[in-house]
């Protein structure tokens, strides 16, 4: 199924369309607020950026690096090729220490590889404690963005979930005693779990420490209170330097939801006494993304969400209808390298406005790589037909003066005569589904200018 | 776990590190970070304290902080703080049941950043890494030299980060239900800042 395909079961509740549109706007006028109050932002994208792209150009040192110092500090260091290992992984952990109690806090890694049926699978009891994650584990959904995993749900539909799942009464929509309802409902699962799992904002290679950032505190809660912590890492996480955390820390949170910072920025260096603290890095695929040139930039992501934010498509379209773990511009060019043939249809799911390459705080050349993809579906013969034929069409007629000024003519007298059944088809002309064409002009520039210039 | 999944583990981080070094492109510069100055002042820190839903008061140290404290949290029962006499007895090897009832936590912040109203709160400072998050309500002392401009200045400050430690900017909250604010999600339900 394609993007559009599955953006039109949301776009078909309009009311609900133009609200999470005006939500996530509302999101990224938050976003500039804070951000123009920082003097030297863009210094510190540019610095951000750098900073990644370095990494990046020696990730197996640091990588090395990272993985002695964390040892040395007590950590038990797993690594992970692929999904399965990942889960496999993790598992073993949680079975060596007889536990069936886990929680675990915001994670897209887990979500990438599908932690959860795997230990649900294997009689594990896995919660998710972030409240969104929380919301649309009870309701049997994926998460619709990066940082806002429920965005697509009104406090209607939170308020029947918990009313369902929570016993809280009904009808009751107020996201405040929504929000008490979850914290006492979460507070009984954070006290009694054994085993707790984290996602990674930042691993930091020379001190073999790695930093979560979280609003809620439910990383935090839930990591300290249990014995055993495992904290899962996609690769591209590392940063070589303590201090370069300065300049991420200032930009993750206001580029994300315009905070000044996450209410906790904390950093987990050794277990602490008598307890168990796990990495697992993982790669699952971005070695592989490392090795293309073109698209390699998509690994300096930090997961802020600010692309999606402003762009006019996830706005108007859902995060549920890219179908991948990571929706938006970033998803879209993430997407393609696990799976070129199932996401052909993300790279096209964009103006190509560019206004996710404003934004990104890392500097990614997301639309750059939206484009690319689209050369590199094309090439790969994973563009429908239709469009194929009429874009390699559209491509000799707009090189041929005399050809554009014949198509001109026949299209101006074709659009008046030709039915609107054809003119409008689905299968020809998918772009016309929801457009009115142009009443055609009579006559073209070139004619309108040759005429002109006589008198 | 099996000698076979031992293998099939240890193989993954070569042939991972294999990939890396195969795949990374040409080496380009580590940037050093500058400074990028800025305002250090209380009234900042204060003032975007405020923003995020913290609370600063002033007080005299070293004068006992329990007579502010009855004012503040005139409900706490059970406290928990190195800092006063008679709290409640936690350490690191407290069980969870007794850590669930603190009501309030009364620790020391070691460093303010006043762009973001943050507070260094190393492991030392914390009697169990969960207190500062598992009390109801949370109040660091702070002393009002202590405090930076930006997050560089605070990183270039720390020792180190210990085992354990965090940047604690007000208290927990979300806006994971429609995008409203709510204070209090999972960790404190508050957070005071006393400035000496
Ligand atoms: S691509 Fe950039 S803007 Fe998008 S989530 Fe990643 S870091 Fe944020």
């Amino acid at each position: 199924m394609t993007h559009a395909l599955r953006a039109s079961t949301f776009v078909a509740d309009a009311e609900r369309t133009s609200w999470h549109d005006e939500t996530l706007w509302f999101v990224r006028q938050k976003r500039d607020k804070a951000v123009y109050a920082v003097p030297e932002f863009q210094e510190l994208r540019e610095l951000a950026s750098q900073i990644k792209e370095h990494t990046l150009s020696r990730l197996d040192e640091y990588l090395m690096q990272f993985e002695a110092k964390a040892q040395r500090n007590g950590v038990q260091v797993h690594w992970a090729a692929n999904a399965q290992e990942h889960n496999d992984i993790v598992l073993d952990i949680i079975r060596r220490h007889g536990a069936t109690r886990v929680v675990k806090s915001k994670s897209m890694l887990t979500e990438e590889c599908h932690l959860n049926p795997h230990l649900t699978g294997h009689g594990i009891e896995v919660i998710d404690t972030d409240l969104g994650e929380r919301i649309i584990q009870l309701r049997e959904e994926a998460p619709s963005h990066l940082v806002l995993p429920a965005i697509h749900l009104k406090k209607e539909d939170v308020s029947d979930t918990f009313h369902l799942h929570l016993g809280t009464e009904k009808g009751n929509h107020d996201p405040q005693q929504l929000t008490e309802a979850a914290r006492q409902h979460l507070r009984a699962k954070f006290l009694a779990a054994e085993v707790a799992i984290s996602g990674v904002n930042f691993a930091v290679a020379e001190t073999g420490g790695v930093v979560i950032c979280t609003n809620e505190g439910n990383a935090d809660l839930g990591v300290n209170l249990a014995r055993v912590h495992i904290a899962c890492m996609g690769l591209e996480k590392l940063v070589p330097r303590l201090t370069d955390l300065g300049v991420f820390t200032r930009l993750l949170a206001r580029s994300a939801t315009g905070q000044p910072v996450t209410t906790y920025t904390s950093h987990y260096t050794k277990p602490a006494a008598g307890k168990e603290l796990h990495l697992v890095i993982v790669d699952n695929g971005r070695t592989q993304q490392l090795g293309r040139p073109d698209f390699r930039a998509s690994l300096k992501c930090i997961r802020c969400g600010a692309c999606m934010n402003t762009c006019p498509v996830y706005r108007r379209s859902g995060g549920h209808s890219y179908d991948f773990t990571v929706p938006g511009p970033i998803g879209a060019i993430l997407s393609p390298n696990i799976d070129l043939k199932k996401h052909s249809s993300l790279p096209f799911a964009s103006t190509l406005c560019g206004s996710c390459t404003d934004v990104c705080p890392v500097k990614i050349d997301i639309h750059t790589q939206l484009y690319k993809w689209r050369q590199v579906l094309a090439e790969a013969g994973e563009i429908p037909a239709a469009k194929k034929w009429s874009l390699q069409f559209m491509g000799r007629l707009l090189a041929s003066p005399t050809a554009f000024g014949i198509g001109g003519r026949v299209a101006r007298t074709g659009l008046r005569l030709l039915p609107y059944r054809l003119t409008h088809s689905k299968t020809f002309n998918a772009w016309a589904v929801a457009r009115e064409l142009p009443e055609p002009p009579k006559q073209s520039f070139r004619e309108w200018y040759r005429e002109t210039g006589k008198v | 776990m099996t000698h076979q999944h031992i293998n099939k583990v240890t193989s993954s981080r070569e042939n991972i590190l294999a990939a890396a070094q195969a795949n990374k492109p040409a080496e380009t510069p580590l940037p050093t970070v500058p400074d990028f100055g800025g305002d250090a002042s209380v009234e900042r820190f204060t003032q975007v304290l405020a923003g995020i839903g913290g609370r600063a008061v002033w007080v005299q140290r070293p004068q006992p902080l329990e007579p502010v404290l009855a004012q503040l949290f005139p409900e706490a029962r059970r406290i928990a703080s190195p800092l006063l006499a008679g709290a409640v007895d936690i350490n690191a090897q407290t069980p969870t049941a007794l850590l669930a009832e603190i009501d309030l936590a009364v620790l020391e912040g070691e460093i303010g950043v006043a762009e973001n109203g943050a507070i260094w709160l190393p492991e030392a400072n914390m009697l169990h890494r969960a207190l500062p998050t598992v009390t109801q309500h949370l109040v660091l002392v702070l002393d009002h030299r202590c405090i930076v401009a930006t997050m560089h200045q605070a990183y270039a400050r720390l020792p180190g980060t210990g085992g354990y430690g965090a940047f604690v900017a007000g208290p927990s909250k979300t806006a994971d239900i429609e995008q409203s604010l709510v204070i209090g999600a999972h960790g404190a339900r508050s957070l005071v800042v006393l400035l000496y």
